[in-house]
């Protein structure tokens, strides 16, 4: 039987696949009724069994459950084509966070020093609280997107909606940390270029 | 303003509010640090005694990582993994009981496919697993699963199992790192704080090799995570508890020559740990196994050279592992590489010095050949050593024999302290 965490999990990994076919320059020509038809058929494909496991179960076998904060990205592609908004607009806020964010975690992960930031993430009061003052600060800086995923990041965490118990793995992940320090690396060598 | 982006506004305030209040009441009920227990231990009878079995009997396969948790009844179930080769997709979790005369048929615990429909994702391999006792008297079960890679990728899963071992729960993944949830491995016995929750020693792989504790709650929740050493040098901690605030951590050598065992110490109950140094103990990078015994000796089973796995030495020290003295030579087959046809007659002996029991000896030792020798080399390999004291004080050590079987040697501590005291001119390392 399937505990709750697997269907959350797979609910993630399954937005993500239909967000990258929505990024496909050909279907993004396609009609709204066509994408919303589409995202459909994504998501039923990627829950059909191959070989006895869903698609999306040999996907989360390779990358494990994304954070919150690419499934909040991912709808934001699903939602666009029915919900055209400017209210969200700060996504590269968003995205050098999470680029800054990945430099300084990943790295010392793999065993550079005896310091571990990954064990902050398991209850310890000041990066909670941090992380929960850099939600609000962005509130009132109008970063609408940083708010949406700290808090909801948070919320999912203290309610379990993953098998992990960290809070790390529901702000970012190798994927979106990955796309934000391509993104940022494209922008400065972008400004670097000669007129 | 546009009445829409002020709900909005709201909305996200509120969100964030709300993150903060749900934040708090977790962070309130999050538990502190707890003590580290010393479990009772109690005197064995006073005839030395030591006896040798083989505890898995299957042939012709690859068999590997087998770690003990003893029972209520006071028998002692041992776990490892076999298959047709190590990572191959056929590897399972294979489990044996031990009644105290003799190894029960070995049985299937669990395999990939079980795993991965379990887990809901995709599962290339299995490999090491280790047993825990939780307070309400459950055995968590921890093993390695891979999706991608080689060890490197590896992941922990867990299961329960509330009858002794005979039945188990679905498994669950336990997430340990923030990088794809790769390179969290299990070798070392796992241990209890005085609250109930368990310490779970583990290690990594992937560009860096380190040790790791996991602290995890009654429910096998991970409450916290410490590193107990950096770098590429160190890996399968061994915790050795002195008291509920010293702990000496020895770990297997990953790093450049000279190849000693790696240890660190707390002594505050792992509140802090001392920079890992190297021992005077010799390391082929190879696994270790040990435990601390009730007058404060440290007991460790390891491959005590600098190269290859084909001797493996019962080492004791009396100086809280400043020294170490080899007491015992359990394997010592350095001399002795020789033709496949030597190996063969060889290995035959020895699985009959094993256990007098079995009539297949030849077999036996065709079995070790096919998995040790490669042309015209063959090499002896006793590794993997894990080592428990039962309740009754008795000691239980396994270890891989050759990579095709898993040898059991029980001793007590009568044939301990009679072995010290032989080996006592011994100069210690």
């Amino acid at each position: 039987m399937s505990h709750l965490t697997d269907l959350t999990g797979l609910f993630g990994i399954t937005s993500l696949l239909a967000a990258l076919v929505l990024q496909v320059p050909r279907i993004q020509r396609l009609p709204k009724r066509h994408l919303m038809k589409l995202t459909t058929a994504v998501f039923a494909v990627s829950l059909i069994p191959f070989f006895g496991l869903p698609l999306a179960a040999y996907v989360r076998g390779m990358v494990g459950d994304l954070s919150i904060t690419t499934v909040v990205l991912a709808w934001a592609v699903i939602l666009k084509p029915c919900w055209e908004t400017t209210e969200f607009k700060q996504r590269d806020h968003l995205l050098m966070l999470v680029a800054l964010t990945a430099i300084f975690l990943y790295p010392m992960t793999l065993g550079m020093s005896l310091v571990d930031p990954y064990r902050l993430g398991y209850s310890n009061r000041v990066f909670v609280s941090c992380v929960l003052a850099i939600g609000i600060a962005a509130w009132f800086l109008k970063s609408n997107l940083i708010v949406l995923c700290l808090a909801l990041a948070t919320l999912a965490w203290t309610l379990g909606w993953y098998e992990s118990t960290n809070l790390w793995d529901y702000l970012l992940d190798p994927l979106v940390a990955t796309y934000a320090l391509g993104l940022l690396i494209k922008q400065e060598t972008r400004k670097l270029r000669p007129a | 303003m546009p009445s829409r982006l002020v709900n909005l506004r709201g909305f996200l305030l509120t969100l964030i509010l709300l993150a903060c209040v749900a934040a708090a009441y977790k962070l309130s009920r999050h538990t502190g640090p707890a003590l580290l227990q010393i479990p009772a231990i109690a005197q064995s009878n006073n005839n030395a005694e030591l006896t040798t079995h083989f505890v898995s009997s299957q042939q012709n396969i690859s068999t590997h990582a087998a770690s003990l948790i003893e029972l209520k009844n006071g028998s002692v179930r041992a776990f490892w993994f076999a298959g047709s080769h190590e990572g191959a997709g056929d590897i399972e979790i294979r489990s044996a009981v031990f009644d105290g005369r003799q190894w029960s048929k070995e049985r299937s615990v669990i395999n990939r496919e079980h795993t991965q429909q379990a887990l809901l994702r995709y599962v290339k391999k299995l490999g090491n697993p280790v047993a825990a006792r939780a307070p309400d008297g459950a055995i968590w079960l921890y093993y390695v699963t891979v999706s991608l890679g080689g060890w490197a990728g590896s992941s922990l899963t867990t299961m329960t199992s509330r009858d002794e071992g005979e039945t188990w729960s679905a498994p669950r993944r336990l997430i340990t790192s923030p990088l794809l949830n790769i390179s969290t491995l299990i070798k070392g016995t796992p241990f209890t704080y005085s609250d109930g929750t368990i310490g779970l020693p583990v290690y990594h792989e992937f560009l860096g090799k380190f040790g790791e504790l996991l602290h995890l709650s009654t429910a096998g929740d991970i409450l916290d995570k410490q590193r107990l050493s950096a770098g590429k040098a160190g890996i399968q901690p061994v915790m050795l508890i002195e008291d509920p605030q010293r702990v000496l951590v020895l770990m297997r050598y990953t790093g450049a020559p000279p190849m000693r065992v790696i240890a660190t110490r707390t002594e505050d109950g792992g509140q802090t740990w001392s920079a890992p140094l190297k021992t005077d103990l010799s390391n082929p990078d190879a696994a270790l196994g040990g435990v601390v015994l009730p007058d404060g000796r440290m007991l460790v089973v390891a491959n005590d050279i600098e190269q290859g796995r084909d001797a493996l030495s019962l080492l004791v020290s009396s100086d809280k592992g400043v020294s170490w003295r080899t007491v015992y030579q359990l394997e010592e087959q350095r001399a002795r590489p020789g033709t496949p046809d030597d190996f063969l007659r060889n290995t035959t002996k020895l699985a009959l010095s094993t256990d007098a029991h079995i009539s297949d000896a030849n077999v036996y030792a065709q079995s070790v050949q096919r998995n040790q020798c490669v042309a015209e080399h063959c090499a002896y390999e006793f590794s993997y050593p894990y080592l428990i004291q039962t309740h009754n004080g008795d000691f239980h050590l396994v270890y891989t024999w050759n990579r095709s079987f898993i040898k059991h040697v029980q001793f007590n501590r009568a044939w301990l302290d009679a072995r010290m005291k032989e080996r006592s001119d011994v100069a210690p390392h």
